[in-house]
């Protein structure tokens, strides 16, 4: 029987700095673990313990595997002092994937925010992998200032890109941005795809993925095609510790990535 | 059927302490409690009411190492638990347990190994305590399925059933302790047995405690009602209801360095405690105390109908005398289907 609690050993190959409060783990796992698009991992630090997180690389790269953290508590100020060399735990991948099936011949939005823009990153890369098949990609992705923005050099890729319609803005400007100001759903009435069947993707701070949300709903799309990454309190990753309850769900197990129409009418989903 | 004397039933436990590790109830202030049966003890009592404690300690342990290092698997040679004299409610409660651990990608293997490996001798009840409500929840206070051996407290011994292949292997091979039953045996088993089933039933219609049927709805009709505020007032956030709860299954895992090694412990963590549900960044969806309450309501008649087609409450009525802030599930259930 396979023991779910268990961590497969992972080397930590390189640490880049994002921002003030997030890097970007490289590591190696020293058994074989691939992930899906949307699935996460339990990323831990020996004797210091969990905590869960989605890949931000390729996922058809299966010898290494990026993880892109932001410092905000004990696990994570742990993970924030890892060096190259280091031995780290991965369990996983846990959850369910983005269905990526079902975006074929569709139009595919994307909206993202903050270090959402990370998980996104992996979810991008899938959908290059099969750009012929979708008929559209949109993506809008906002933070707060522009030192927030992730994977800048990325961005500008595509960009320059002409298979996909990409705009960013920032709550706040200076200086080095010329871009536009304002929250995400400010540049989200330009979008011009065919709403009644596309399929939207939210992920960010609960605040940004519920005004999305709704701004999602006023343009035309359906509940059940927009894709929202839920935050709970997950531990074991796998539906049995109860502590990432969605109504007759689990955030890790049955998710984190939930329809709108699955979770609705649950209360706190925002929180 | 079967009949066991006492004396024999000693004998049999004796002889099970080769191949498991024997818990029995025994009297305990005006209770009972489980503790190991030694060499030649006969100290337990069978029958009476469900004991003090859970049963779920002896499967899923309050606090258990389930990893170490990076190894595949945690070793344990100690022998499988046997549980003498569990109770219906109890045997429910295994029911809820089931539903959770056992699974066959992520089933928790240690709890999945006792269960399979373990041993179940139930017993029917021979009384009523101030908390039972079992038949409120559609429990009858004698096991109907769900062990291995069942036993029937009769004048001398007990009128034995076999629920399992296992039970039935046991008996077998221990076959000269047991006796054939008597007509008059069967008879005191079925009279105890509506003795104590109508007299749960009339403490619990004196609780006014809604219909099994009901619950799930009443519960979720009730989800905006000002009732979880009001009765959350007298709770003292210690989270005994969760801990004595025969289905609470919820845990933590805590990493910790010990002697050089790393270990993983699976440790019983309780939803009513405020950081339960609280996010790295600090966000909390329950941050106020009757959301927690709600919530442990929800979880029991509502989340585990919906999935487990069971209701998540034994009616042992163990959190109404381990709670220190007097909150009595049965008023509360009744409140909310006026």
């Amino acid at each position: 029987m396979k023991n779910p609690y268990r961590s497969i050993e992972a080397e930590v190959l390189k640490v880049t700095t994002e921002t003030d409060t997030i890097k970007t783990f490289l590591l190696k796992p020293k058994e074989e673990l691939t992930f899906k698009p949307g699935q996460f991992m339990e990323f831990s630090v020996p004797g210091v313990g969990e905590a869960p997180f989605t890949p931000s690389s390729d996922s058809q790269i299966t010898e290494t595997m990026e993880i892109t953290i932001v410092r905000v508590g004990k696990v994570t100020d742990a993970i924030h002092e890892l060096k190259p060399g280091d031995t780290i735990g991965l369990r996983g991948p846990l959850g369910k994937g983005y269905p990526l099936t079902k975006f074929i011949g569709q139009d595919i939005l994307v909206i993202g925010g903050g270090v959402g823009l990370a998980p996104i990153r992996t979810l991008m890369y899938g959908l290059f992998h099969m750009r012929e098949q979708l008929s559209a990609i949109v993506y809008r992705g906002g933070c707060r200032n522009p030192e927030e923005f992730l994977f800048r050099e990325q961005l500008e890729e595509w960009i320059k890109r002409d298979d996909i319609d990409i705009r960013l803005t920032v709550d706040a400007g200076n200086d080095s941005w010329d871009g536009s100001v304002g929250v995400v759903t400010t540049i989200m009435d330009d979008i011009n795809v065919n709403f009644a069947r596309a399929k939207a993707i939210v992920c960010g701070p609960p605040i940004m993925m519920k005004f999305a949300t709704f701004k999602l709903q006023e343009l035309g799309v359906r509940d059940r095609n927009i894709y929202l990454s839920m935050e709970k309190n997950m531990s074991c990753g796998f539906g049995k510790c109860g502590h990432c309850r969605i109504g007759p769900y689990y955030c890790c197990k049955d998710g984190p990535v939930f329809t709108y129409d699955m979770i609705r009418e649950y209360p706190g989903i925002w929180e | 059927m079967l009949f066991i004397k006492r004396g024999n039933l000693d004998q049999l436990l004796e002889s099970l302490r080769g191949g498991y590790r024997v818990y029995v109830p025994r009297k305990m202030g005006d209770s009972t409690g489980y503790s190991l049966l030694g060499e030649s003890d006969t100290d337990y009592v069978i029958g009476e009411i469900r004991s003090f404690e859970p049963l779920k300690s002896f499967f899923f342990l309050g606090r258990e190492k389930v990893a170490e290092d990076f190894k595949p698997d945690v070793l344990r040679d100690d022998k499988p638990p046997c549980i003498v004299g569990a109770k219906a409610c109890d045997l429910k409660g295994f029911r809820i347990l089931d539903f959770v651990f056992i699974d066959d990608e992520y089933g928790d293997p240690t709890y999945m190994k006792a269960r399979k490996d373990g041993l179940i001798i139930s017993a029917d009840c021979t009384g009523v305590g101030e908390t039972c409500f079992c038949t409120a929840v559609d429990i009858n206070p004698w096991p109907d399925s769900d062990f291995d051996i069942n036993l029937s407290p009769v004048d001398d011994g007990f009128v034995v059933t076999t629920g399992s292949e296992k039970g039935r292997d046991t008996v077998e091979n221990n076959k000269s302790l047991f006796q054939e039953e008597t007509e008059a045996q069967v008879r005191a088993v079925k009279q105890n047995r509506n003795t104590v089933k109508s007299d749960v039933m009339k403490k619990a219609q004196e609780k006014r405690i809604p219909s099994a049927d009901r619950l799930q709805r009443i519960v979720n009709k009730q989800y905006e009602s000002n009732i979880w505020e009001e009765v959350s007032e007298n709770c003292v956030e210690c989270g005994a209801c969760n801990t004595i709860c025969p289905t609470c299954h919820c845990f933590l895992l805590y990493d910790q360095k010990s002697d050089g090694k790393l270990a993983r412990f699976r440790v019983w963590d309780s939803c009513m405690i405020n950081d339960f549900a609280t996010v790295a960044g600090g966000e909390n969806p329950r941050d106020r105390l009757w959301m927690r309450l709600r919530n442990r309501f929800d979880k029991k008649f509502n989340y585990f109908p919906e999935v487990a087609e069971e209701i998540g409450c034994t009616g042992c009525g163990r959190c109404i005398a381990a709670c220190p802030g007097k909150i009595d599930i049965r008023d509360v259930l009744a409140r909310l289907e006026t």
